[in-house]
């Protein structure tokens, strides 16, 4: 153990690491060193310590207590970003990739520049790295299409490309198919013979004999042992893994009597994440689901429950059960209690209560008494300690939570009772209640199924235990053969795959990608689908109106229709940026206004040089001023979009009416006409937002701006962990979108001429409206500021359309109303097509 | 362990009244303002002439809610609003008779506005902005549609329900209460108001307990609009003469009064005696700011400082700020990365 301080070829120390969560160890003393060029295997159940472990490793945790070096030299404060330019990168179990971004897009943000070898495209040298880890997807797709394996593939290409000295690899193989595993032991291979040390974290011994050299074992958060792989045998291994005290008691057992029918009957009960399932359950018989977290067992306690499709049978009683059937009658406990568990923000009693509310009427309503009476009563039972039944369910201890989930599933008299870790996060006396009461409800002749990556517990608990691996049943115990120690055998020795169904399928899709259909529909779900649309629509009006009336195309008409389109275009480009972040600018309309009142102080008939100049800092200042209050306000104070850029537009209401509290200040006509200067029927002003149009789109493809923008509105949690600045990301992004207002309002400026306080509003809603149209999407992410400038082109032509098809209000509205909610639902359908 | 469990519980059952208590606070802080430097404003001519007004802002902050609460929001105020009065005023023109069929054409109006909204947004998945805003477009197609954008007078006897007052109250406080009284009701006292709760709170859980989350999202667009129709029909009777775009000026404060009431734009349970409080707290401010003889600006930049620090109030855990504070006052280095 101490042998750390002195390899001299080590080049990750880890020396005395301990680590507290809020009090409670997650590890104590711990010491590993990697040496250079080695695969380091690191072996532990679930809870044990090991990603902990490596997140100190690569800076996202910091040690309570230990010290780190690296190369010799103590590290100190070191985040991911820090840890990533010094060489250790990380492939974490969920890949952080932005799924509205393309493949090659993902690389470009998360990627540093110097990363990318000079004089070679980008896209070249990604399409090598995707070939080093034979991942076969299109550079454009984008990677929400993407089976589960082929991100984690990404992931991995993503980690080799920074040619790090130490790679972390977080159960690699857990998405991948065989052919993938091979490769991956290849590149392992490949990249300790370069120099680059491995730290491979798994469940799997055959893996750990495969690929690694040294291994370490950990358990409750301490070092069992580190060796060499060659000198240690699977049942040594074994016996470090297993074996961990614990302090609960348990209720006993119950034998099945021969003769008795079973009271639960699963077969071949196959899902997504899982096949072939065959369960016998007997009455006063508590089954268990064992296997490493992931392996399938929650999606088949959902699938019981009748919250995922299934298909297979599965007879509960006498009789076969439906989905639909299940969904309402069959109680589940998930894993996550915060999220799927309980409405945190409830009460107590609404929690117990809510799934047994039938129970409680009296003629059409609810009676108080009734619920009270048998919400205290089960509670009773239950032992669930709470100040009164009305406390918010968040105020109670994780034990009492879960007992609250409890009551509420006996509470409904439930057909099956699906308890998915039901002892995590909860303290030692309660769990002993927790086993006692789901003996209980067992003995009563409810069926019930426990899931736990706990082998312990199980082996306490249970009287069969099915072990899953991989989605597939890979072992079944009865009674005494029930032990900690073959549960885990089973589990960490099987040599089960994937099964992964999307994955087959996208390979099958992959095989007919360049027929005529696939590509349809690959262009269909791209940013640019909209903007056809648009075009064809736009075409296809313009040609109906000029078929009724010849003086449609007349210069007066186009340049009338480009101009207010050039206002709207650049306003509704600025929503379009805090479209893309996920968020929403409603003051853009009110800021607008503003901004024309401004400037009618100081583009009066007695303009100087020097007062135009004023004005347009005036201008600047003000609109950067509202950008950056909207972003502050939704990063720091944590507004919604909604809330926070509400506020701001009615207090820039107000502002206007400070300034001018009626309608005052014409704006002199030689500069109107400077702003409204034609080339023949076109204005110069439109000119300028068509090129500014494709310069934002420029931006937005093709440099980091534009991918750190959309990173954020596709996954911030990712975003952040590639290493973008989300806070100034989002900020500067609605100072752009105050900046791009500030230009409509040039405009608008010139159509008022004067400053009229109560003028723009009304750009708040067209704007959102013509962004829509162009199919940027209000989650954020996706979208193109071309497809926005077409969705403002489109919405002046309609209005403008109703006047020469001598139409009345009544079809500019519904025209309207019909072409946002057309273009939406299109475009929703496009996108929910895989 | 039960002390701080009991600690905490007295802490989060305040949290759930904090709503009503922080918004009736706002009003009494309003009034005695009002009583020490504009007394005008609390003068029983001026409390008459805003209580229909806040009267009406509060039926629609209740549909408001019932859709925020579900974490959607609700564009289509104005067009719902507009639609209402434009048909009551518009069919009977000035005919008693015609008032209760104008009504029913109303209702029917109503709910195939709903159901829209709800099939779009429930079922299609659309976002709610972006459908609600389609849905009141179309709304303000019917409005022109039917009144050429023209005002027509109420019919008396609408003027007599909504704008007279009996006991010296306006009737317009009566049926604000009992929508209060219904939606609080089917809430907390219905099979289905409860789920409906439920399924704002959490839509994982609710799912998980298997609650159609969907449906509930969607179905309160649809008991939104029977709202709208109540306080259109109001307004349409409080103003003899009322416009085709009245509803215009209701949609900002109705998610302001929701806002303000407790109830989170991003879902979670609705506080309705807290949104009717925030609705009168609202139009109070708005006496007391014109009583004071200021202008029109400064009467909107008050309205918008009461939102942002009523969001503040809300969003921000002051209880980590304070925790932070004192951190920071007691050990300069300390908890900085947790």
């Amino acid at each position: 153990m101490t042998s750390s301080r002195t390899a001299d070829n080590a080049i990750l120390e880890l020396i005395g690491i301990s680590k507290n969560f809020s009090g409670v160890p997650a590890l104590t003393d711990v010491s590993l060193d990697i040496r250079a060029a080695e695969v380091h295997a690191l072996l532990g159940e679930n809870g044990a310590g090991k990603s902990t472990l490596m997140n100190i490793a690569t800076g996202m945790f910091r040690p309570s207590e230990g010290e780190i070096r690296f190369e010799g030299k103590p590290l100190r404060d070191f985040g991911p970003h820090e840890a990533q330019e010094m060489g250790i990168a990380i492939v974490h179990q969920h890949p952080a990739v932005m799924p509205d971004l393309t493949v090659l897009e993902n690389f470009q943000v998360a990627l540093p520049r110097d990363a990318f070898p000079a004089g070679m495209r980008d896209r070249d040298y990604v399409q090598t790295l995707l070939d080093t880890v034979k991942l076969d997807v299109q550079l454009n797709d984008r990677v929400e299409t993407l089976s589960v394996a082929s991100k984690h593939l990404l992931e991995i290409a993503k980690a080799l490309a920074l040619k790090p000295k130490v790679l972390v690899l977080d159960e690699p193989t857990a998405p991948l198919g065989q052919d993938s595993v091979d490769m991956l032991f290849g590149l392992i291979r490949e990249a300790v013979a370069t120099g680059t040390s491995v730290i491979y974290i798994t469940h799997r011994l055959a893996e750990v004999r495969e690929v690694a050299t040294r291994v370490t074992v950990l358990r409750d958060g301490k070092l069992r042992q580190t060796s060499m792989v060659s000198d240690v045998s699977d049942k040594e291994l074994l016996s470090l893994i297993v074996g961990r005290e614990l302090e609960s008691t348990f209720p006993e057992k119950r034998s099945v009597p021969p003769g008795v029918e079973p009271n639960l009957v699963v077969q071949n009960l196959t899902g997504e994440g899982f096949q072939n399932i065959t369960i016998t359950g007997y009455p006063g018989q508590i089954i268990g689901l064992a296997g490493v977290v992931g392996n399938g067992q929650s999606e088949i306690l959902r699938a019981l429950a009748g919250l995922e499709s299934f298909d297979g049978s599965i007879k509960i009683g006498q009789l076969e059960r439906k989905q639909r059937e299940l969904r309402t009658e069959a109680a589940l406990m998930p894993a996550d209690r915060q999220h799927d568990g309980l409405m945190m923000r409830m009460s107590v009693r609404e929690n117990a209560a809510v799934a047994a509310l039938k129970k409680f009427t009296s003629g059409l309503l609810l009676s108080r008494k009734k619920e009270d009476l048998q919400v205290a009563e089960v509670f009773g039972q239950l032992q669930v300690k709470t100040a009164s039944p009305e406390a918010v369910v968040s105020s109670l201890s994780g034990g009492n939570q879960q007992k609250v989930v409890m009551s509420r599933a006996l509470l409904s008299d439930p057909l099956v009772i699906l308890a998915d870790e039901p002892t995590q996060g909860v303290d030692v006396g309660a769990r002993a209640e927790l086993y006692r009461i789901l003996r209980t409800v067992s003995e009563s002749g409810i069926p019930v199924i426990v899931a736990s990556s706990d082998a312990k517990e199980l082996e306490g608990l249970c009287d069969t235990v099915y072990v899953i691996s991989r989605g597939q049943v890979v072992r079944e115990l009865h009674d005494d053969e029930i032990t900690e120690q073959d549960m885990v055998h089973a589990a960490v020795t099987s040599t089960t795959r994937v099964i992964d169904l999307k994955k087959m399928e996208a390979e099958e899709k992959r095989t007919n990608r360049n027929s005529l259909i696939s590509k349809f529909w690959r262009f269909a779900r791209g940013d640019y689908a909209p903007s056809l649309l648009l075009l064809l629509v736009i075409f296809g009006l313009g040609a109906y109106i000029l078929s009724t009336n010849d003086k449609y195309l007349n210069s007066f008409n186009i340049s009338s229709m480009l101009l207010l389109a050039t206002a709207l275009g650049f306003i509704a480009l600025g929503q379009t940026i805090a479209l893309l972040t996920g968020g929403l600018d409603l003051s853009v309309g009110p800021l607008a206004g503003l901004l024309v009142v401004v400037i009618s102080f100081f583009a009066t008939d007695e303009f100087t040089l020097g007062s135009l100049v004023l004005g347009a800092v005036a201008m600047f200042a003000v609109a950067l001023a509202v950008g950056f209050v909207n972003g502050s306000l939704i990063r720091y104070v944590r507004f919604t979009a909604v809330a926070a850029t509400l506020g701001t537009y009615i207090a820039l209401q107000g502002f206007s009416f400070v300034l001018r509290d009626s309608p005052g200040g014409s704006i002199d006509t030689g500069i109107t006409s400077v702003i409204t200067y034609k080339f023949g029927p076109i204005p110069a002003a439109f000119l300028v937002l068509a090129i500014g149009t494709l310069i934002m789109e420029w931006l937005l493809r093709k440099t980091s701006w534009g991918w750190k923008l959309r990173a954020i509105g596709s996954e911030e949690e990712a975003a952040r962990r590639v290493g973008v600045n989300t806070n100034r990301t989002v900020i500067t992004g609605y100072m752009l979108t105050s900046t791009f207002t500030l230009f409509g309002a040039v405009l608008l400026m010139a159509q008022l001429g004067i400053g009229d306080p109560s003028q723009g509003i009304g750009y708040t809603l067209s704007s959102i409206t013509a962004v829509v149209l162009g199919g940027t999407s209000l989650l954020g992410g996706r979208g193109s500021f071309v497809g926005t400038l077409f969705g403002a082109m489109l919405l002046v032509q309609v209005l403008n359309a109703t006047v020469f098809l001598g139409l009345d209000q009544t079809w500019q509205y519904v025209l309207q109303g019909t072409l946002i909610l057309i273009a939406a639902v299109i475009y929703s359908v496009a996108r929910a097509r895989r | 362990m039960t002390e701080t469990a009991a600690k905490t519980s007295r802490a989060s059952l305040f949290a759930t009244h904090k709503g009503v208590s922080t918004v009736a606070l706002a009003i009494l802080a309003v009034v005695v303002l009002g009583a020490l430097f504009a007394p005008s404003s609390v003068s029983p001519g001026a409390i008459l002439g805003m209580l229909p007004f806040a009267a009406v802002l509060a039926i629609i902050g209740l549909g408001q809610m019932l859709v925020v609460q579900q974490g959607g929001i609700d564009l289509s105020v104005p067009g719902a609003m507009s639609l209402a009065i434009v048909i009551i005023s518009h069919y009977p023109t000035g005919d008693n008779s015609l008032v209760l069929p104008a009504l029913g054409i109303a209702f029917l109006w109503a709910v195939g506005a709903g159901v829209l909204n709800a099939l779009l947004i429930g079922y299609i998945g659309l976002n709610p902005i972006i459908a609600t805003l389609g849905t009141n477009a179309l709304l303000f197609g019917a409005i022109i549609g039917i009144s050429g954008g023209t005002p027509r007078a109420t019919a008396e006897i609408l003027r007599t329900i909504a704008g007279d007052r009996t006991l010296g109250i306006p009737h317009t406080v009566f049926f604000a209460l009992i929508a209060l009284l219904v939606v609080s009701l089917l809430l907390k006292k219905t099979v289905a108001g409860r789920r409906f709760e439920a399924a704002g709170a959490s839509r994982p859980a609710a799912f998980v307990v298997g609650l159609n989350v969907k449906a509930f999202n969607g179905m309160s667009y649809v008991w939104a609009q029977m709202l709208y129709l109540l306080g259109g029909v109001l307004l349409a009777g409080v103003t003899s003469q009322p416009t085709a775009y009245m509803g215009n000026s209701y949609l900002l404060p109705s998610v302001a009064v929701v806002v303000l009431g407790g109830t989170s734009l991003l879902g979670g349970r609705g506080f309705p005696l807290a949104t009717v409080l925030a609705a009168l707290f609202l139009r109070q401010l708005d006496q007391f700011v014109l009583a004071l003889g200021v202008p029109f600006a400064v009467r909107t930049l008050v309205q918008a400082a009461a939102f942002v620090i009523g969001v503040a109030i809300y969003t921000i855990d002051w209880g980590e700020v304070r925790r932070r504070f004192q951190s920071v006052n007691r050990s300069p280095s300390g908890r900085k990365h947790s």
